[in-house]
């Protein structure tokens, strides 16, 4: 990814950016990352960004049901009760 | 939201254990806190696997009454939720085969070639700082709360989500919406760690560019 343990462009820490948060970076591209991130507000902010996408995605909850769905699986219970 | 209210805040959630004992005793209340947690990944599980919505919803419910029917053979070994998960993979698969489908997550896929951010947002080969961004993106730390988790932005994140490839979907549902680890996720759909992280990757950039064009306008 990096060449000749330079530095990175922002464009790839763009790609690199959710290996960084799941810990999947190997310690010398992580090393690489985070030393850009020290001198580049933008990526600071993508980095930011993406770390409010997760957030926003969290409160989306799982317990959207229709009432049409509801009501078909409880008639599933039922009659598995039943049976 | 279109539901009836019955996910009732400040008390603590019901603990697997517990919804074990009294689902194998017939409370039915055990089975809809259960159905509204794993519901919406069951689907979009299923969705990876057949045409349709309609046949996705069809799986799930299969899949709930394989529940119903295995829950008193269920060991524990895995957690409760990768079991669930594991019998809709079962029930999609079959059906998937007999639609002759291709069976996902075997390779990633389409789209390889997709970058996270559009690339006219960085500096081009030439310029004296190649690959640097041309624009910077906001600062949405600085935005109110309210704005940054409010209704309209989570409405905009759904519709992001819901326009991925299945696969990402369930990726992006099972780890981010509902909260699985990524270990549980690599067990459910057997799919290795890499290739969890590569359709996460691009399912995230998606729904950040996507609340991006909606809170920057």
């Amino acid at each position: 990814m990096a060449e000749s343990g330079a530095h990175i462009s922002c464009q790839e820490v763009v790609e690199l950016v959710t290996d960084y948060l799941e810990a999947a970076l190997p310690p010398d591209e992580a090393a690489l990352l985070e030393q850009h991130l020290n001198f580049c507000q933008g990526c600071v902010w993508y980095v930011d960004q993406t770390r409010a996408t997760i957030e926003a995605v969290g409160h989306i909850g799982t317990s959207e049901l229709t009432d049409e769905t509801r009501d078909r699986l409880l008639t599933v219970f039922r009659d598995w009760k039943r049976s | 939201m279109t539901g009836t209210g019955v996910e009732e805040h400040g008390v603590p959630p019901l603990q697997e254990t517990d919804l074990l004992v009294r689902l194998r005793a017939g409370d039915e209340r055990a089975f809809e806190t259960l159905v509204e947690r794993h519901h919406a990944v069951m689907l979009a599980v299923a969705r990876t696997y057949v045409k349709t919505r309609a046949a996705a919803e069809e799986v799930v419910q299969d899949a709930w009454l394989g529940v119903l029917k295995g829950i008193d053979r269920f060991e524990g070994r895995s957690s409760l939720r990768t079991w669930i998960v594991s019998i809709v993979v079962n029930i999609a698969r079959t059906r998937a085969v007999r639609e002759a489908r291709i069976v996902p997550f075997s390779s990633v896929e389409s789209g390889s070639g997709q970058a996270a951010v559009n690339p006219d947002r960085f500096r081009g080969p030439d310029d004296a700082f190649p690959g640097h961004w041309n624009r910077y993106p906001r600062d949405w730390r600085s935005l109110p709360e309210e704005v940054l988790l409010g209704r309209e932005t989570i409405a905009a994140a759904m519709r992001a989500i819901n326009e991925l490839p299945a696969a990402q979907q369930a990726v992006i549902t099972m780890r981010d919406v509902a909260g699985w680890t990524s270990e549980e996720v690599c067990a459910a759909l057997n799919i290795s760690p890499g290739n969890q992280r590569v359709l996460l990757h691009r399912a995230r950039s998606q729904v950040r560019a996507a609340l991006e064009r909606h809170l920057d306008g």
